[in-house]
């Protein structure tokens, strides 16, 4: 099983010179990697959160909401980005409702538990002191919450990096337009730049995240 | 609750930066704009170079320009070109005829009259095509050398007794496109072994030349690495292939006489060599499409 | 809806139920590509997170390695393998075993970490000798997590592996790329349903796997309603 690289040897794996040349050009595209994420994750948040209090106080809301958003995961990005191109044609609208979409499962999922975990004698002694329901949820709830609903936002946060990549294929996608460039040229270094700079990317927001997870919820354990 | 805040900080501070940089940068020109034109390439790099072409000669002259390059196939872009998604788009005058008009067939060996017909029907798309130009980039067939020799090929109408033998690669649009499949097949009665979905001329279908995995594939007239791959193109002796000249499509709202004027020129200047030339550019020497119409622009005087 | 009925007659025309670009070839390929990567995967992941999660050695490594493997664009990955390796299953199957890894190692390394450790102190006393803890005490509690992570992997592989088309692979992909590129709506539905229905299809069979694996006594323990969503959608 030879490996052969059947490029030539002018294309190095990342040719400096190029990128040197290109930093504009690379930013622009990590500048709307960002945004797409950054979208994408807040409004699932949003979305998220009502839901899955909703959801967390409804019992009967809760097999509907996460099997339909369930089977939405299930739906391959590109499939979806494709098939919307008719309907909302070829702007950010059409990448952001599949990876809010997806978002929401995953983001709703950990409301869930994280609501689900808080103890009944938290909620009594809670209930004893005067809380009203709102507060409650507000100020002893979703607080107790947070290490799930952080470790939601992580996971939420590194999927929908990925996923943008792919919205290249629909003339999106920051990163992923490298990529695509890399491959229909056959030019290495975009794609190589554009993979590393993705995992860069994936690995701030992620240990940032938990980084911000320690700061705030010392006392959970690490997810 | 102190200790809450800080920590809450936190996250305010790294939602912060994730702000700034989603915001920054991207601001508009100073100088008052024409307004934007999004203009579209197909997924091959003579077409982000044409695109670049007419997009950067159409910025030259005041227009906000936004480019949505390597966006796929003619039946991704001209359905967005119809919806009002993207602007202008460099079209083959034949190809887009016979998209246009569902495969009927009109299309013929003279460029204008082709675009005279698909100005037909672009009309009721609220589009039109400009004045074609001479450089042409039509499908074109090759074999590798070694099958050229060993079955003596040297038309498409040589294939035909041996088709059933070998392997054909092209890309997804291929069997709904007029000069691809449908056309090998009504012309020349092609019937292959085998036809391996690939790519429209990109890497993997010179990967399959490369380990025989296909001994006929579709590339395009113009490519410039053809010769180096050993490919030899067999001559459409039918005349299958019709007059793919270059022609920029555009939505008739941005279809000023200004903007016309400047695509005109563009197309006028251009040449069949020309495209040759830097479609080496970018697919050899892995140029930039934006820097190779950016230096033929300068060098041709249209930034003057 | 007419979307519907027209997916429906494009999956049950015949020409699109045979040969080499039917639906039951498109789906062996895909079968294909995803098995042989999950199993390449699990033959790497499984060994490494057990030996590491029962030694309680370079924890951090193994963690951080899933991290910096679950950060990966598949997309990226996939164009990488077949500039490197060309045309073929072996490029797509190497990255997609390259992103099945991550969930199978954190899982089994956490699952073996999380065994009681008085359990194995009961073991030792009894005189289980170090292999034989692992196997017959250490693994069969270990084994929903690690079958979670298996099960994790497997359905990530399933829905990725629709890219493999992007880099002129097989597989049912083909159909949501072709589908795109010819304008052809009903191909391109039908394949995002096809996959769709292959990765429940395989979460569910896998579960049914796990419910067969874990010990009875394990099973009897009460589950939670809803699990923490940890796997990232790499596709």
């Amino acid at each position: 099983m030879r490996t052969s690289l059947f490029l030539d040897a002018v294309d190095p794996w990342v040719n400096w010179d190029w990128l040197s040349n290109h930093v504009p050009y690379v930013l622009a595209a990590v500048q709307e990697h960002v945004t797409l994420t950054l979208i994408a994750v807040v409004a699932g948040l949003a979305i998220s959160l009502p839901l899955g209090v909703l959801a967390h106080r409804w019992a009967g809301l809760r097999f509907p909401l996460l099997t339909v958003f369930g089977i939405f995961y299930t739906i391959p990005s590109l499939a979806l980005f494709a098939f919307l191109i008719p309907y909302t044609g070829l702007g950010g609208t059409t990448a952001e409702i599949p990876l809010i979409g997806y978002n929401v499962l995953v983001l709703v999922r950990n409301v869930l538990v994280g609501l689900d975990g808080v103890p009944a004698d938290v909620l009594d002694a809670a209930d004893g002191m005067g809380y009203r329901p709102f507060a409650r949820l507000v100020r002893v709830e979703l607080p107790l919450a947070l290490p799930a609903i952080l470790a939601g936002l992580r996971v939420a946060t590194v999927s929908t990096i990925g996923i943008v990549t792919i919205t290249a294929v629909i003339g999106l996608g920051g990163l992923g337009q490298l990529i695509l460039r890399g491959l229909i040229e056959s030019f290495h270094t975009p794609l190589v730049v554009a993979t590393v700079l993705s995992i860069f990317l994936a690995l701030v927001a992620d240990l940032a995240l938990a980084g911000a997870q320690r700061f705030i919820v010392p006392w959970a354990r690490p997810a | 609750m102190t200790r809450l805040l800080r920590p809450g900080l936190w996250i305010q501070a790294i939602a912060a930066v994730a702000l700034v940089i989603a915001a920054c940068g991207g601001s508009s020109p100073s100088a008052p704009a024409k307004g934007t034109i999004v203009v579209a390439g197909f997924n091959f790099p003579e077409s982000s170079i044409l695109a670049q072409l007419y997009g950067q000669a159409l910025a030259h002259d005041g227009y906000t320009i936004t480019y949505k390059l390597n966006l796929g196939t003619r039946k991704v872009v001209a359905p967005a070109l119809e919806s009002g998604q993207i602007d202008l788009y460099p079209g083959y005058a034949a190809s887009e005829l016979e998209y246009f008009n569902s495969l009927k067939g009109e299309a013929t060996a003279d460029p204008v009259a082709t675009t005279a017909k698909l100005n037909t029907y672009l009309k009721s798309f609220n589009a039109v095509a400009l004045n074609p130009s001479s450089a042409f980039d039509g499908n074109a067939y090759a074999v590798t050398k070694a099958t050229s020799d060993h079955y003596n090929l040297k038309t498409l109408s040589d294939l035909t007794p041996v088709a059933g033998q070998l392997v054909f690669g092209a890309g997804p649009e291929c069997p709904t496109y007029k000069f691809c499949l449908p056309g090998l097949m009504s012309v020349y009665g092609l019937h292959f072994k085998q036809t391996l979905t690939l790519d429209t001329d990109g890497p993997a279908t010179r990967a399959a030349f490369k380990n025989n995995t296909i001994q006929v594939g579709l590339v395009f007239s113009t490519d410039s690495d053809l010769q180096s791959l050993g490919l030899v193109v067999l001559q459409d002796d039918k005349h299958m292939i019709a007059a793919d000249n270059v022609v920029p499509v555009i939505r008739t709202k941005v279809a000023t006489d200004e903007a016309k004027k400047v695509l005109n020129k563009i197309s006028a200047g251009l040449t069949t060599t020309d495209l040759f030339t830097m479609n080496g550019q970018v697919e050899l020497q892995h140029m930039d499409a934006d820097a190779v119409a950016k230096t033929y622009l300068t060098q041709h005087n249209y930034f003057s | 809806m007419n979307i519907l009925q027209s997916v429906w007659q494009w999956v049950t025309d015949p020409a699109h139920l045979s040969g080499p670009d039917g639906i039951p070839t498109r789906l062996g390929e895909h079968l294909h590509l995803s098995i042989e990567s999950v199993l390449l995967g699990a033959l790497i992941a499984l060994p490494a997170g057990i030996v590491l999660g029962h030694y309680g050695r370079f924890g951090n490594l193994a963690i951080n390695i899933s991290n910096v493997g679950r950060a990966v664009p598949s997309f990226g990955i996939l164009v990488i393998a077949f500039q490197v390796f060309g045309l073929g299953d072996l490029p797509i199957i190497l990255a997609l075993t390259a992103l099945a890894i991550p969930p199978m190692v954190t899982n089994s390394y956490v699952a073996l970490r999380e065994v009681d450790p008085d359990v194995k102190d009961a073991a030792r006393g009894m005189g289980y000798r170090e292999l034989a803890q692992l196997m017959r005490v250490e693994l069969p509690l270990a084994i929903p997590l690690i079958m979670a992570g298996v099960r994790t992997s497997a359905v990530q592989v399933v829905a990725t592996a629709t890219l493999a088309a992007l880099v002129a692979g097989g597989g049912l992909g083909r159909y949501i790329v072709d589908g795109l590129a010819r304008d052809d709506q009903p191909r391109l539905v039908a394949g995002a349903l096809l996959v769709a229905g292959l990765a429940l299809a395989t979460e569910l069979l896998l579960a049914g796997l796990q419910r067969l694996l874990v010990p009875r006594g394990l099973r009897l323990l009460k589950t939670p309603a809803v699990e923490r969503a940890t796997s990232i959608k790499a596709a």
